[in-house]
Parts: C-alpha cells; sequence; structure tokens
C-alpha cells in the first residue's frame, strides 16, 4: 500500500470521527422535564413568567439570582443562575438556558436573553450572561 | 400627493448613489472588456485600454460613494437611514470612522474598496496575467458592488444602499409630517458602546483587508485554468497567499485584542460562530500556502493546493454568508441582522463554486499528477500532513459552526455545544499539537530526500533539550512557578489536563527546531529566515494562548455569600464580588478600594484602586484601574474592562452590575418644583386586591386589608371625610421579618389626598392613590431606591498569566511573513524576467 493512502485513510478516518461527534453526539433544545430526566446539561429555550417573584440581592450575594421561567411546552420552573442579574431582565422576550436541573431548580450557568429591541421592528438584540467563565475547562 | 419636506439634504445622497451606479457599471464593463481581452487577439490592446480605464474609473466612483456617506455621517445628516442609525452627534470624529462598518453596507463598501487596491496593484505588476486574473476580481467586484446598488429589478430588490432616506428605510406615522426632521429627528441612535474603542477603528479594515486579498490566489489558480496555463500560475500566487494569510491573521489578532481590552467575556477568543467565520478561511489558505510551494519545489501535490487555493475564497464568501444572513441569530450575539439580502450572498458563493467546479473538471485530464512516490524523509511529505492536519481542524470548526445552516437545511432541530469553549479546545488542541511536532522536524529535511542519519541526530538533539526547557517552561507556567505572578501564597486550583504538557512540548520542539533553522540563515542561507521566524512566532502564539486560556484565574472570589449548601458552592465559584464605596476589600494579595465614579459623555468609569504590600508592609504596587460601565438605552449596562499590563501578567477588571443611574432623558425632564420622589426609580402602579402579592428583589409586599377607620395625625376628621388604609406587609425574604405599612387616601371637602408612608429599610415608599369599588380592587403606587443608599460596584477581576507571549508571537509570526513574501516576490520578478527572455529569444 502506498503512503498517501494511508494518509488518506487515517485523514478520512478522522474526518468521519469529527463528523459523528458534531452530529451523533450533539443534544437538540430541551424541556424542563426533559432536562429532569436526563440529569445532563441541556438547552432549554424559554420566557420569564412575569408574575412571579425574582430574588436578586447584590449586597447580600452578588451572585445569586433567582426567577420563575416556562419553556415552549408551557412546563413552569425556578431557575437559579450564580452571577449578576442582566440588566433589564424585565424586558425580554426569550431566554435560551443552559444548565442541569437539581432537585426541582434549574441551575443555569449561562443565560442567552433576547430582548426587543427599542428602535429595530424584525429581530431585537441577543445578550448573553455567563455565571462561571468556562474557557479554563479545556 | 408628494409630501414637500422640510429640512433635508438630498445631494449628497445622490451623488453617492451616483457614485454607486457608476462604479457598478464601470466595474461590469472592466470585467467584460478584460475577458475579451483576455480570449481575442493578444496583438491588438484596445480592449485592455476600455478594461484599465473603467477600472480606474470605477477606483475614484468607490472613493466617492465613501467621501459621500462620510460627509452625511460627518455633518449628521439623519434624514439618511445610515447615518441616523449608526451614529450620533456625540460621537468623536475618529468613531465616525467605525460607523461604516458598523452596518452591512458600508463593510461591504469596505470590502469593494479593498478589492480595488489590491486590484490596481495587481493591473501594474501582474504583466502577462493582467487580463485573466483581473477578469476574475472585476467579476467579484461586480457581486460585492451589487450588494450596494438598492435597486429594484423585476420586484427583486438588489442590494442595499447606504444612502437611503430614513422615510424610505422605515414606515412611521410621523413620515407624514413634512417636519418630522426638525420634530422628531433630534439625534441618531448612535454607535454601538462596544465599537467605540481605537481597535475597532482598526481591526475592521485589517480584517477586510485580508478577507479582500485572499481574491488574488483565487483569481491566479483560475486565471491559470482558463488560459491553459496550469501549473505556472502558482509562482505568481504564493507572494498573494502569504500576504492574505499575514494580513488576515493580523485583523483576527487584532479582534481578539480588541475582545480582550474591550468586551467583557474575560478572554480572548470564544470560539464565536463569527470568530470562527473568519478563521475558516485563514486555515485553508495557510495549507495553501504550504502546499504551493510543496508544488514549487517539487512537482508534488498540485491538484491538492489548486483545491486549498479555490476553497479559501469560497470559504471567504460562505463565512460572509454565515455572519451577513442572519443565520447565526440563535447561536451567535454579534452577528449581523438579516438585510434581505442572503439570496443574493448564496448566488454569490454558489457562482464561484460553479465556476472553480467547471474549471477543475474541464481541465482534469491536464493536470499533473505524480506517480512517484514522496519519500518518508523529504519536507514535501510532511508539510503536506501538515496541510491536511490543518484542513481537518478547519473542517471540525466549519462542521460546528454550520450547525444553524443544517438546521435550516434538513429542518432539523440540533443545539449547538453546551459549553462550546472547552468543546471547540478539546478538538483543535491535538490538532494543535500535531502541527507544532510537524513544523519543527520537518525543518530538518530537505525537499526530495534527505539524510535519515543526519535528521535523526539533529531531530534527537532537539527533543531531549525541548524536554528541558519544557520541565522549565512548564514549572513556571503550569505549576508552582505562577507563584511569581499571583504571591507567595497561590494554590493553583485551574483544572489540569495532560494535554497541556504535550502541546507545550510541542510548541516548544517547533520553537527550538526553526531557532536552528534561523541560525543557519543568519549564517547565510537567507531563504529560510521567514518561514523560520514565522514558525517561531506561531509556536509562541500558542503556548501563550494556553498559558493564558488555561491558567487565568478569577480574583474577586465571593466569600461573603450565603451558603447555598456544598453541592453548590463546588460547581458555582462566585465569581463577582461588591465593593462599597471607600470600603476596602481584601482580594487576593490586592487591597481593592472603589473610589467612586466619573461621567465623561454617556460613559461612566468606575475607578477601582489596587494596592500590594510586601512582607515589611510597604505598598508594593499601586494603581487605579478605570473599568468603563455605559448605561444605554437600547442595550442595558454594557460593561468594558481595564486592565493592568504587566509583562508577565495582566490584571482584568470590569464591573458586572452597577447601581441604576437616572438616564439623561429622565435629568432632563422639566423640574415641577421640587419633588420628593427624585431619588427613587421610576413609580409602578398596581391595581391589588386583598390577599395579592407584589414581589421586588429583597422581598415581597402582601396587601392584607382595608382598614376603614385610618386616624391621621394633625388632621382632624369630620364625619363627612372619608380615610382608608391599606394595609401592607412587607416581608423580607432573607429573615421572613414582616414590617407593617399603611399608606392612607383621604377624601376631605371633596378632594382627594394620598398619604405616602416609606418603608426606610428596603427604601421602599408606597402611595394609596385609588379605590376601584366595581372591581373591588385598589390603585397602589410603589417607588424603590435604587440599590440601597450607598454606593457600590459589583466587580470581577482576572489574571491572566503570560499573555504577552500570545501577543509578541503573533508580532514575530507577521514579521516572518513579511520576509516570506519578499522572497517570493523576488523570486516571481526573476522567473517573469526568464521567461520575457525566453520569449525574446524565440521571437
Amino acid at each position: 500500500m502506498k503512503k498517501t493512502h494511508i494518509v488518506g485513510i487515517v485523514i478520512i478516518a478522522v474526518a468521519i470521527a469529527i463528523i459523528v461527534s458534531t452530529y451523533g453526539n450533539s443534544s437538540t433544545y430541551a424541556t424542563f422535564a426533559e432536562a429532569k430526566e436526563s440529569a445532563k446539561e441541556m438547552h432549554v429555550v424559554s420566557h420569564l413568567v412575569k408574575s412571579k417573584p425574582q430574588h436578586y440581592d447584590p449586597i447580600k450575594d452578588a451572585n445569586y439570582f433567582s426567577f420563575y421561567a416556562t419553556d415552549n411546552k408551557g412546563g413552569e420552573c425556578k431557575i437559579v443562575f450564580f452571577g449578576t442579574k442582566p440588566q433589564d431582565f424585565e424586558k425580554s422576550e426569550q431566554i435560551v438556558l443552559t444548565g442541569e436541573m437539581v432537585g426541582n431548580e434549574f441551575h443555569a450557568s449561562k443565560i442567552l436573553m433576547k430582548c426587543p429591541s427599542k428602535y429595530t421592528e424584525q429581530g431585537g438584540d441577543m445578550k448573553e450572561f455567563s455565571s462561571v467563565k468556562k474557557a479554563t475547562a479545556l | 400627493m408628494d409630501i414637500q419636506y422640510v429640512g433635508e439634504h438630498l445631494l449628497p445622497g445622490k451623488i453617492g448613489q451616483f457614485f454607486i451606479v457608476l462604479a457598478f457599471g464601470t466595474s461590469l464593463l472592466s470585467t467584460i472588456a478584460y475577458y475579451f481581452q483576455t480570449v481575442k487577439d493578444k496583438n491588438d490592446t484596445s480592449w485592455r485600454q476600455i478594461a484599465r480605464w473603467s477600472f480606474r474609473v470605477q477606483s475614484v466612483a468607490v472613493v466617492g460613494i465613501i467621501a459621500s456617506l462620510f460627509y452625511i455621517i460627518y455633518n449628521h445628516y439623519f434624514e439618511y437611514n445610515y447615518a441616523w442609525a449608526h451614529s450620533s452627534k456625540t460621537l468623536p470624529v475618529e468613531y465616525m470612522i467605525s460607523c461604516f462598518w458598523e452596518g452591512q453596507e458600508g463593510s461591504f463598501l469596505l470590502w469593494a474598496f479593498w478589492q480595488l487596491v489590491i486590484g490596481n496593484i495587481i493591473m501594474r505588476t501582474a504583466k502577462t496575467w493582467e487580463d485573466s486574473v483581473m477578469t476574475i476580481i472585476g467579476l467579484s467586484q461586480v457581486f460585492i458592488l451589487s450588494m450596494l446598488l438598492g435597486v429594484e429589478v423585476l420586484g427583486h430588490r438588489i442590494g442595499s444602499s447606504p444612502f437611503i432616506l430614513l422615510r424610505e428605510a422605515m414606515q412611521a406615522p410621523i413620515f407624514k409630517d413634512p417636519e418630522y426632521l426638525i420634530k422628531y429627528i433630534a439625534d441618531g441612535k448612535g454607535l454601538n458602546p462596544l465599537l467605540q474603542n481605537y481597535w475597532m477603528v482598526i481591526h475592521p479594515p485589517t480584517l477586510f483587508f485580508g478577507f479582500a486579498s485572499m481574491v488574488a490566489p483565487f483569481a491566479f489558480a483560475i486565471a491559470g485554468l482558463w488560459t491553459k496555463r496550469i501549473t505556472e500560475w502558482i509562482k505568481p500566487a504564493i507572494p498573494w497567499a502569504l500576504v492574505a494569510v499575514m494580513v488576515l491573521g493580523t485583523g483576527i489578532i487584532m479582534g481578539s485584542f480588541w475582545a480582550y481590552e474591550a468586551l467583557n467575556f474575560g478572554g480572548f477568543w470564544a470560539w464565536d460562530p463569527v470568530e470562527n467565520a473568519s478563521l475558516i478561511p485563514w486555515l485553508t489558505m495557510i495549507s495553501a500556502v504550504h502546499v504551493l510551494v510543496v508544488y514549487k519545489n517539487t512537482g508534488h501535490s498540485y491538484f491538492t493546493a489548486l483545491f486549498l487555493t479555490l476553497i479559501s475564497y469560497i470559504l471567504v464568501l460562505y463565512a460572509s454568508f454565515l455572519t451577513r444572513s442572519g443565520i447565526l441569530g440563535e447561536t451567535s450575539v454579534h452577528s449581523f441582522t438579516d438585510l434581505g439580502m442572503s439570496g443574493q450572498l448564496v448566488i454569490y458563493v454558489l457562482a464561484f463554486l460553479a465556476l472553480s467546479i467547471v474549471l477543475i473538471v474541464f481541465n482534469w485530464k491536464k493536470m499533473p499528477f505524480t506517480e512517484k512516490e514522496e519519500s518518508i524523509y523529504s519536507r514535501e511529505f510532511w508539510m503536506f500532513i501538515g496541510a491536511l492536519v490543518m484542513t481537518l481542524s478547519c473542517l471540525q470548526i466549519i462542521g460546528f459552526t454550520s450547525v444553524p445552516v443544517i438546521n435550516k437545511l434538513f429542518g432539523t432541530d440540533i443545539a449547538p455545544p453546551l459549553e462550546p469553549v472547552a468543546f471547540y479546545n478539546q478538538w483543535q488542541m491535538p490538532f494543535a499539537v500535531v502541527v507544532a511536532i510537524l513544523l519543527g522536524f520537518s525543518q530538518f529535511m530537505k525537499y526530495k530526500k534527505s539524510e535519515p542519519v543526519k535528521f535523526w541526530i539533529s531531530t534527537g538533539v532537539s527533543f531531549v533539550m525541548s524536554m528541558l526547557i519544557t520541565a522549565i517552561v512548564a514549572y513556571f507556567t503550569l505549576f508552582n512557578g505562577l507563584t511569581t505572578i499571583y504571591g507567595e501564597g497561590f494554590k493553583n486550583t485551574n483544572d489540569f489536563n495532560w494535554m497541556f504538557l504535550v502541546l507545550v512540548f510541542a510548541a516548544v520542539f517547533g520553537v527550538l527546531a526553526n531557532f536552528t533553522v534561523l541560525s543557519d540563515a543568519i549564517k547565510g542561507k537567507f531563504k529560510l529566515t521567514g518561514s523560520a521566524i514565522a514558525h517561531i512566532g506561531f509556536g509562541l502564539m500558542l503556548v501563550g494562548a494556553l498559558i493564558a486560556a488555561s491558567q487565568n484565574k478569577v480574583i474577586s472570589i465571593n466569600t461573603a455569600g450565603l451558603d447555598y449548601g456544598s453541592q453548590f458552592d463546588a460547581k458555582n465559584k462566585r465569581e463577582n464580588i461588591l465593593l462599597w464605596k471607600n470600603e476596602p476589600m481584601k482580594i487576593d494579595k490586592y487591597t481593592v478600594t472603589y473610589l467612586g465614579d466619573s461621567t465623561v459623555g454617556v460613559n461612566t468609569y468606575y475607578r477601582v484602586n489596587y494596592k500590594a504590600f510586601d512582607a515589611n508592609n510597604q505598598v508594593s504596587e499601586n494603581f487605579d484601574l478605570y473599568p468603563l460601565g455605559q448605561q444605554n438605552p437600547s442595550m442595558g449596562l454594557v460593561a468594558s474592562p481595564d486592565t493592568r499590563h504587566y509583562l508577565t501578567h495582566d490584571i482584568y477588571t470590569h464591573v458586572s452590575s452597577v447601581p441604576k443611574k437616572e438616564t439623561e432623558e429622565e435629568e432632563h425632564k422639566p423640574h415641577e418644583g421640587h419633588n420628593d420622589d427624585e431619588e427613587y426609580e421610576k413609580p409602578v402602579t398596581y391595581k391589588v386586591g386583598v390577599g395579592d402579592t407584589i414581589f421586588f428583589d429583597e422581598g415581597k409586599v402582601v396587601v392584607k386589608g382595608i382598614n376603614k377607620n385610618a386616624q391621621l395625625k394633625d388632621i382632624p376628621l369630620t364625619s363627612n371625610d372619608l380615610a382608608v388604609g391599606l394595609m401592607l406587609d412587607v416581608i423580607a425574604n432573607d429573615n421572613n421579618e414582616i414590617t407593617p405599612v399603611e399608606p392612607i387616601y383621604l377624601i376631605k371637602n371633596n378632594a382627594v389626598f394620598s398619604f405616602a408612608k416609606k418603608m426606610d429599610e428596603f427604601g421602599l415608599k408606597f402611595k394609596f392613590v385609588n379605590i376601584l369599588p366595581k372591581e373591588n380592587k385598589f390603585e397602589l403606587v410603589m417607588l424603590k431606591k435604587p440599590g440601597k443608599q450607598k454606593d457600590y460596584v459589583i466587580m470581577k477581576a482576572i489574571v491572566f498569566p503570560y499573555i504577552n507571549l500570545l501577543w509578541s508571537g503573533t508580532i514575530i509570526m507577521v514579521i516572518g511573513f513579511l520576509f516570506a513574501i519578499a522572497r517570493r516576490v523576488k523570486e516571481f520578478r526573476a522567473s517573469e524576467k526568464t521567461t520575457g527572455k525566453k520569449a525574446k529569444q524565440t521571437a
């Protein structure tokens, strides 16, 4: 066998590994109920429940913020975010949460919120907030 | 009926639009003329004259577009959508330039400008290649300028003009008023505060110069296939490929420096889709450079060289489709929003893809495919492998960045990776290791065939030396040596991964091997200087990036927070701390004090003092940082860090939350006497019934009931008067302590009074303003003081060790590219001379 063939085979193997890991392992957006079953980290697309309490007291703890949200199927859950409360949080239209269920609470490590932009009619501004900087976890 | 609008300046827009049409027309003309010059009789150069002149006119026209747009922005003509959307009256002149690339139209304009610069250089220097290469560049220019046209053809709008008026861009009732401009449009929306940074003035032009220069090697390759000079295009293409890689690389790293200096995600690279989009073509082009050099030296790997050169430009177009079509909206925070041009972008990508495929298919049989195998002991074999590894790493990035495209095409619902940074790093680290090792030992080989014994000796020596150096480097960067930066008491709590050590070793080996080559180069073999320097820079960059990304440490860990149980604490380090004004706090080895804020224009700077003490209690370090927080009406709090730079490390600080300030709008409201409510946030009115609850950050308010026999201290009540108290319980969240409050509603002598009550602990004030008997409800106004009375700031501080390795590595790499470009240009000139002589001799 020629060396180039061997190289070719190795390359194809790695390429397949990449594709499999990209699309085979990937998660889809979940609901709170699914997140509870799987006990893994997940993305949940949700909406803020404006009638339920939000808790953020920076003077006591600048890194604890809790609120309630409903997922796309209407399931409601208490969310705990270990970071500062994003500004204009009340105005958010949609919140994409990354995190996992711990008991009956969803512990979010990342909040991606979509706000209605004051000026543009379509679309809106996206903002991302992370509690713990994960760059270290290589 | 047409409305006669007052106060509009329509002339600069008309001139600008004229220049757009002129530029588009002449770009089309020059492309067609160059096409005919290429396929027609060579002795008749009339087509070339037309092509050159129309290209020159086009250059003037594009400069004209830029000048008109700048004139509009500079004079604050907010009747133009672009000026209104991207600038404001308070914007300093230097940032008016940044307005150009905040919007898509302006960034296309920039792209067109750079492509013209490259076109003009090629027109002068390409000699025999001028006609065919300029046809391709012209074609690309036609596509880009069409994005700016903003003209309707057969019901489809082609492009989006930067000279469109606000009233044309938007449908709103105010535009029925002829005096809308004077009455309603006082100021523009302003430039995104994050773009108001000097790096944003130079990063986008560099990046777009890089994107634009990618067209040159592509055009040479296409021209080569088209004019049947199947292999000759490689020599002139190499210097351009190097220019593209160097400039795009510089642009990317400037972007990451901007992210580090001005954005608050706490790092220099986040694997954001927009960042990836610029990295993808860079990776394929750097692979292309290596394979082009392989072909030039040995005649091997022709097709790979061709393929990589072509795909790089197609990926530039794909990347601009990703960032401009709005398709990344769900996964990226900072891509452009859709301007309705995605269709046009897709056509652009597909046109150039089709052109490449057709030409490859037609010329397939003429391409040189070598049957002979390369020796394992040859440089070209390993350069080729290295290029393939980089292409694979690129494939991984494309695969993940394209998830939204796959979702759209196949209707799937795949979520992006949960931890993109960790995920990409995990994949990219092994690729980086292989590349670093390869760029090391292949330098000990010669083209075609090298002496195995000699090779093993030099490699072995470098290998052993690298082991030693790696041990030293690793001690100072990954292990206990970090105490030199963090202070004696430091314990490294960062996650450790064996891959770090391997990568440090690989990079050290690469750097060392290239130092050997460099020392030879200084002795006289100048040819390899460029590659040696560039590789050394790349190796240092890898080490710097690895250390800064993996060993940075948040030093503002909050230990004062509530205890939520050990399970919480383990996972969630509290990375933000609250600093009261003038109350020093110890974080890491520093005593940090928040000293107050100052406001300059729209920006508020929070002055934070850092002090460190040595063993004798003497101040050893003392500096102030001014992280910025801007209360932006449309974006909320925009925070930008401030960083203290040391040779060995940086201390990086940004505010994550600050007490809300009164916005300017409210300040400028006419004061109706002195208002007691000024220190409160905007009042909120609630319609409540008995038993209802109102929540606020620190607790809740429960409506207990109505007190019909409310008494007021100083006001005697008669039987005709009505005084009602609303009994409220304020319940604190933390200890459930109940504080009753009773605001009173009074009707006396047919006048209505409302007696507000305060609840000072939480800075609350209640007003009972109305009774709604029909609904059995009450109207309650609640006011809350912002934060609490005292001034504070919540901030995050991170130490980045050895980050200067990363920056200096990139600078060294760019210097290496400069050397390499100089060498390849010389080679091309020399080859042109010899072919010129041969042509003369045969004639």
